[in-house]
């Protein structure tokens, strides 16, 4: 194979999701081309790969991925167009939650996230830890360029540090309060924002409820009051009519990455949506 | 616990509105031989769905609706038009093409649509447990409509799904695959696609074995609808688990149930014509299996021998017998460990559930050693059970010739013993019977 004869100057990368991209973005700016190889309306979990991003894959000289089982599909992916040159897995950047799945236990029930709960950026305080190890894998690639990455992360963490008190002020007076999730994409923003998730209404992703796990979660729910179910986009429309008539609790849609949904179009507008919807439904301003 | 069981309430209604219906169609379908036809539309009608969500509808709006009832119609029309009456080609396999191209469609579609896994996900799995009682007055009003229009031409509709001629035939069929899509459209919206199916054959077969006339099945099958729709959604409630797969397994169970009674009825009608004699190609294949079974502990003792744990779990001397003293001590004490673990995890998980509820305070710290506590408690139980799980593995180490090499011996001598029994009295009286012909 021949080499090209001009290295390019940018750098391209492969991120796994929007969220990443945008985060690789940020650093990176103009001295990187990054693109997402899945799109966030669709299952990130049951990904069926296009060519089109085969090549990007191959195409890219830096993959920055989530990791643990969150992409069960790009071992796929790797295997066919050969381990990127450098690979940056996020996961361990940052403290997981959820990673205590007992193991070998009689009554386990399948998990998809049997490592720890990959949705850790949904915390905005992680993409400090993330931007960091962006940056040390963008400057190893480029190091007469580290200058120009510091400068861009330190701009993009300036712009989250003065919108994230304003967010905390807004979710603050609902410190506590109890909410009821469809699936365990939540506990990251929960932390954060001092909400309490007291159970998942779907504990496998697309297997229903069964009659009596349903009725228990109603009961709880009436008894504790819980006024507020988090969804996500594609969530069981029928189930969550049922659950809201049954138990007095509305559902709020919020959008779990960048472009799931319509307004969330980066990554500082999607807690932007997500903490005014979600104040909006607790009953906030 | 009263409200999970409320919760079953209108999905029981709507098992009998679907029972109703599907009982019936399950009948042509059966004896037109179509039986993939319900996959097919149903197949049909999530890629007018799919479209209709390409196009900018919600998957609850009017539109997506009529989306799919336009697509079913021209299926209902492939349907009618390729119907050969003694051609080449057998109608399942222009459906079974029709299944494999609307589902590649719908995929491609989907692709582009938000979220189009998650839809065509809920479709397949639905969520007969979310049915409204409004949901179920749409859908029983609709198959009463469309249970008259069948009542009113049953005399072309049940000719030509019996295979006879009727004027006007494509006509009458696409009249017919076009209700049925209708009906199919309707109820893989309300129960997916695969209890839609199980409602619409089982029901039928079970009809068919037990009956002839057309009156009679569909009492049987209107029966055995209810029956498994009880025991699935009771099952479903009682073991915690999925509604629609579990009615659908039940309806397996069902089958299974019906076809070995009517197996062991045949066999005991052949026991009193030829005597014992009739018992013995059972023997053979019992033996057969029991040689198989002891060949496979012998070759592979670590590897899973379900049977062997369920005789263990019945009778423990089974295992007991192949520990030392010290082993057996051992396994009985993990045993009581376990027993005592599960219970007090049970109560301390509860205990965690009514705080994380907000029905007991618990300060933050003590939450947080109860935590820890449950995680380590947990791990202590996994270790009990690693112990029991390879004083199994040595256990069947010494199960294996102990136990493999006789049984397998065993079950080879009395399969063929069997066979033997089974095969000569047949040619003994096989070989006077052409000399009695020829004296005749």
């Amino acid at each position: 194979m021949l080499l090209p004869l001009v290295v390019a100057a940018t750098i391209s990368v492969a991120a796994t999701t929007t969220d990443l991209r945008d985060l690789v973005a940020a650093v990176g700016g103009d001295r990187v081309r990054v693109e997402s190889l899945t799109d966030p309306r669709q299952d990130p979990h049951a990904r069926e790969i296009h060519p089109r991003q085969l090549a990007r894959l191959r195409e890219a000289e830096l993959l920055v991925r989530i990791g643990l089982d969150h992409e069960p599909w790009l071992a796929r992916a790797v295997r066919t167009v050969g381990p990127p040159a450098h690979d940056l897995d996020l996961s361990r950047a940052v403290r997981l939650l959820g990673t205590e799945t007992p193991r070998l236990r009689a009554d386990a029930r399948p998990h998809v996230h049997a490592f720890g709960n990959t949705h850790y950026w949904l915390d905005p305080e992680n993409a400090r830890p993330i931007t960091a190890r962006i940056l040390e894998a963008l400057a190893a690639l480029r190091p007469a360029d580290r200058p120009v990455f510091e400068a861009n992360r330190a701009r993009f963490l300036a712009e989250l540090d003065a919108r994230l008190p304003r967010w905390r002020a807004r979710l603050a007076p609902f410190r506590g309060t109890r909410v009821v999730a469809v699936h365990d994409t939540w506990p990251y923003f929960a932390e954060r924002f001092g909400l309490r998730i007291v159970a998942t209404v779907e504990e496998t992703p697309g297997v229903p409820p069964s009659p009596a796990y349903l009725g228990a979660l109603i009961e709880r729910m009436r008894q504790a009051g819980v006024r507020v179910v988090l969804a996500e986009p594609g969530a069981p429309a029928a189930l969550l009519r049922r659950l809201g008539e049954a138990a007095g609790a509305r559902a709020v849609t919020l959008a779990p990455s960048v472009g799931s949904d319509p307004e969330a179009t980066d990554y500082l507008t999607l807690f932007e949506v997500n903490v005014a919807r979600l104040a909006r439904a607790l009953g906030g301003p | 616990m009263s409200l999970g069981l409320e919760l079953l309430g209108p999905p029981f209604l709507a098992c009998l509105v679907l029972t109703g219906i599907h009982a019936y169609l399950g009948l042509h379908v059966l004896a037109r031989g179509v039986i993939f036809v319900d996959l097919a539309l149903a197949q049909v009608a999530a890629l007018g769905m799919a479209t209709a969500l390409l196009a900018g509808y919600a998957p609850h709006h009017d539109a997506t609706y009529y989306y799919a009832l336009a697509f079913t119609a021209a299926g209902a029309a492939v349907f009618a038009l390729t119907r050969e009456r003694r051609g080449a080609v057998p109608q399942e396999a222009i459906i079974g093409i029709v299944y494999a191209v609307t589902a590649a469609l719908a995929v491609l579609v989907l692709d582009r649509v938000p979220q189009g896994g998650e839809h065509i996900k809920q479709l397949l799995v639905g969520s007969i447990l979310s049915v409204t009682v409004d949901d179920v007055g749409r859908i029983a009003g609709l198959y009463t409509l469309i249970g008259l229009v069948h009542w009113l031409g049953r005399r072309p509709l049940l000719a030509l799904s019996l295979g006879g001629e009727v004027r006007g035939a494509a006509l009458w069929d696409f009249a017919f695959y076009f209700t049925f899509g209708l009906v199919v459209t309707s109820s893989v919206r309300v129960a997916g696609v695969l209890l839609v199916f199980s409602y619409l054959i089982v029901p039928a077969v079970v009809g068919a074995w037990l009956a002839d006339t057309i009156g009679r099945r569909l009492a049987i099958g209107w029966t055995v609808g209810t029956l498994v729709s009880v025991a699935g959604l009771g099952a479903s409630y009682a073991l915690d688990l999925p509604t629609g797969a579990t009615i659908v397994a039940v309806f397996g169970a069902g089958l299974v149930l019906v076809a070995g009674a009517l197996g062991v009825a045949r066999l005991g009608a052949r026991v009193r014509r030829e005597g014992a004699r009739a018992l013995a190609r059972v023997g053979a294949a019992a033996g057969a299996l029991a040689c198989l079974a002891g060949v496979a502990l012998a070759a592979f003792p670590q590897a899973d021998h379900w049977w062997l744990d369920a005789v263990e779990q019945l009778a423990p001397a089974v295992q007991l017998a192949f520990l030392t003293p010290y082993e057996r001590g051992v396994v009985a004490d993990s045993r009581a460990a376990l027993v005592r673990a599960q219970a007090e995890l049970a109560r301390l998980r509860a205990l965690q559930a009514d705080v994380e509820w907000g029905r007991r305070e618990m300060d933050p710290a003590m939450q947080e050693r109860l935590r820890q506590f449950l995680v380590s408690r947990d791990e202590i139980a996994a270790g009990d059970r690693l112990v029991l799980r390879t004083l199994k593995g040595r256990a069947r180490e010494r199960q294996r010739w102990a136990l493999g090499l006789p049984l397998a011996a065993a079950g080879a001598g009395g399969a063929l013993l069997a066979w033997r029994a089974a095969r000569r009295p047949a040619r003994a009286a096989a070989r006077p019977a052409p000399a009695g012909a020829r004296a005749r």
